[in-house]
């Protein structure tokens, strides 16, 4: 999808600590956890600090006083993505939000409370709180975001679902701008599935990840000319469920780019790293020096992108970002650091809409 | 100014607790079933509620039978679903493969594959160790998405909604977007839902689900019937289904979606985000409500929605309440969450092309505001240019469609 969106926002919340300097260049601390089916091993788990004051201060929020974390990244994430932004703009502001595993924490709580002691001692607290879009719904009261707002759901690639519905929004007229975020939280339980995967670091050169939780978002509206950092393709669609497949998707997610843009690596840390190393073949690779902040899925997605918008520069105006979604399909982003054109590319002016 | 490509649906599908198929849904509709059932699919003794409208599992005597095998109950729905709106679209060749190789795909859900999940969590909690990634895997949403294209062999772009209740009616909505935007000339676009345990018990833990009849815009309405189901429509551009020579069977003409940000749970008493969105389908569809023939009401049949929606058709529709008829459908299907959008659109669609009306069931005593709407057995009405299909959710998502005979005025 060829498109001009110009990013005029950015928020982030990461294991390494919360804001734009912790994603670009802070180390995070790991801690050992066990999965809830084998209490007797443990993992490193990158955690987002949840006493960081910058997260602490949205308690006050009375809609916020059930929530789980997953709202509290979002709502930071967003709140920094809003900054200096014209409050009276909120209402004409949309809201996407991208997740894969949603409301782990109070899900897996409600539904171990249903096993251990019944279903009559089920939480009618808790349960609203398990609803994908119920941290969506949260982040719009607290921030007064009147738009449409939208939960999307899939692997990493829900982040490029959530920018391409971003540019159907705003190529309809639906709304001015739209704020989207990926975001995701920790629970135990997703050790025992990753384990089950073999998808988790077993020592510092495997191709395994650190599972980890957090959230970032970007503020995106039509670009115009001379905006810098903006998105300019978006392509997603690249399915597997085979290794095979899998290797036939990321040849033709690459094949159709031109091979002198340089590539910013995403996939060095899980399965599916020698997979991009070999699909991106002789192409110029963007040297990374952001600490690892492990695998957070969708929130992961939108740290990456976050992180590859600020290594444009003049000298380096153009990249490819792909995104390894590690259980549908591939996608991919291009960003360039100026944009020259004045609109979108190809306008359909929409009676429809 | 080049103009917009009309929305045209050419292609229906459903599974429901009434039927494998939309026709068999609709004829059971029309004909005043219901599919309230004692609830079996897992043991519900810690609850208070013990009924559910449970879809009959479609055979696939297509497809071999370890890959069935391998399916979770969502895709058992939705495959079907999706290849009688394939089929009915003309794009199904001989071996039931998509004659379009690429064909994106918007669709919603709330719960996805998740009774394998739980097996999961389950398994987890008891230290059986023989819980395999296989089942975790496949709960996610993205695999059934994955299941309907590996299956009928297409990709493309696809969008997965979890708007709550509301998100079959985001998920046809955004489809029509993405062709009205020249992002995609024709979509697979509907919902699908399967019911789970900690949906279930959920529902039931807020007293939500009734212990009796689900009673939709009735005073003496004490709540929800759950329900389950899968529903598919092929959106195309007027052009697209031109060219390849399909049969327009409806218009997709307007669409509204805001959220309402007064409770979690609860809309807004008044219900001004649903008057909102039902202006905006209609400010798009070009027309005024009074227009508008019928009405697929969210109507769950509990205590807040139905009254606050309600009052909201009243403020929208004036004093069109009354020749604008007006029906629930979820008395008869249960609330199919995830994919109630999309199957009562098709419901609407269905009405708009037969004449025929699902009836209100379950009625006794009528919300006065809107008695007079309420659709009473057996009715028709003839001539329908336009109807609507309307939904709420938690989180306060709220959407309109609106489906006319021919294109925008």
């Amino acid at each position: 999808m060829k498109t001009h969106l110009a990013v005029i926002g950015q928020g982030a919340v990461t294991p390494a600590g919360v804001g734009l300097d912790a994603l670009l260049h802070r180390e995070p601390a790991s801690h050992q956890v066990a999965p809830l089916g084998y209490p007797d091993e443990t993992w490193p788990v990158l955690r987002v600090d949840l006493k960081d004051p910058a997260l602490v201060r949205w308690q006050r929020e009375p809609r916020l006083r059930r929530a789980s974390p997953l709202a509290y990244f979002l709502v930071e994430a967003a709140s920094q993505a809003l900054a200096g932004i014209d409050p009276a703009e909120r209402a004409t502001t949309g809201l996407i939000v991208a997740f894969s595993a949603g409301c782990l924490v109070y899900s897996r709580r409600f539904f171990s409370g249903i096993v251990s002691q019944g279903q009559r001692t089920a939480s009618p607290a808790l349960f609203p709180e398990t609803v994908f879009n119920t941290p969506v719904s949260h982040v719009a009261a607290v921030l007064g975001l009147n738009g449409a707002a939208y939960a999307l759901v899939g692997d990493e690639t829900a982040w490029i679902a959530a920018l391409k519905t971003a540019a159907v929004w705003l190529r309809a007229g639906r709304v001015k701008q739209v704020l989207v975020l990926g975001a995701e939280e920790f629970d135990p339980l997703v050790l025992d599935a990753y384990r089950c995967a073999r998808w988790l670091r077993r020592a510092a050169s495997s191709n395994g990840f650190l599972t980890s939780e957090g959230a970032a978002g970007i503020l995106i509206r039509e670009a115009i000319s001379g905006d810098s950092r903006t998105l300019t393709h978006l392509h997603d669609g690249f399915i597997y469920r085979t290794k095979p497949q899998a290797a036939h998707a990321a040849t033709a997610l690459l094949q159709p780019t031109d091979p002198l843009l340089p590539c910013y690596p995403t996939a060095r840390h899980n399965w599916l790293g020698p997979l991009e190393k070999k699909a991106t073949g002789d192409r110029p690779f963007l040297k990374i020096n952001a600490p690892y902040l492990g695998e957070a899925f969708t929130a992961s997605a939108a740290w990456q992108t976050v992180r590859a918008l600020h290594t444009l520069t003049p000298a380096q105006p153009h990249l490819l970002l792909p995104i390894w979604g590690l259980n549908h399909q591939f996608g991919l982003l291009e960003l360039e650091h100026e944009n020259k054109q004045s609109s979108l590319d190809n306008p359909r002016p929409n009676r429809f809409l | 100014m080049a103009t917009p490509p009309p929305i045209v649906v050419t292609g229906l599908g459903a599974v429901t607790p009434l039927g494998n198929t939309l026709p068999e849904s609709w004829l059971a509709l029309i004909a005043g079933r219901d599919a309230a059932a004692p609830f079996d699919l897992f043991d519900t003794s810690g609850c208070r509620c013990h009924q559910a409208a449970t879809a009959q599992i479609p055979p696939l005597p297509h497809l071999p039978a370890k890959l069935v095998s391998r399916l979770s109950r969502a895709s058992r729905l939705a495959v079907p679903a999706a290849r009688e709106a394939l089929a009915s679209a003309g794009l199904l060749d001989a071996s039931g493969r998509s004659r379009l190789s690429h064909l994106p795909i918007s669709v919603s859900t709330t719960a996805g594959g998740m009774r394998l999940g739980e097996n999961f969590l389950r398994a987890a909690l008891a230290r059986e160790h023989s819980h395999l990634f296989s089942q975790v895997s496949r709960y996610l949403p993205q695999q059934q998405v994955l299941d309907l294209q590996q299956i009928f062999g297409f990709s493309g772009h696809s969008v997965i909604m979890a708007n709550a209740c509301a998100s079959g009616a985001n998920a046809l909505g955004h489809a029509a977007d993405m062709i009205a935007t020249g992002a995609a000339d024709c979509v697979l676009a509907g919902g699908f839902e399967s019911l789970a345990e900690l949906v279930f018990v959920g529902f039931d833990c807020l007293q939500a689900t009734s212990i009796d009849f689900c009673r939709p815009f009735d005073l003496n309405r004490n709540g929800l019937l759950l329900g389950e189901g899968a529903a598919f429509l092929i959106l195309e551009s007027h052009e697209h289904a031109r060219h390849r020579g399909a049969t327009v069977l409806a218009h997709l003409t307007g669409y509204g979606h805001t959220t309402d940000y007064f409770h979690l749970t609860q809309p807004e008493p008044a219900g001004a985000a649903l008057v909102e969105v039902m202006r905006a389908a209609a400010r798009q569809a070009g027309i005024e409500p009074a227009q508008i023939g019928y009405v697929n009401a969210h109507g769950t049949a509990t205590a807040v929605n139905d009254g606050t929606e309600a009052r909201a058709y009243t403020t929208f529709l004036g004093p069109a309440v009354g020749p604008t008829r007006i029906s629930s459908t979820k008395a008869a299907i249960g609330h199919t969450l995830g994919a109630a959008g999309a199957i009562e659109a098709l419901f609407a669609i269905e009405a708009l092309r037969t004449g025929e009306l699902p009836p209100q069931l379950n009625l006794q005593t009528p919300i006065p505001e809107i008695a007079p709407a309420l659709v009473g057995s057996g009715e028709k009405r003839d001539g329908m240019d336009h109807v609507m299909s309307v939904n709420l959710g938690f989180g306060g998502s709220n959407a309109a469609l609106i489906f006319s005979r021919s294109a925008a005025s």
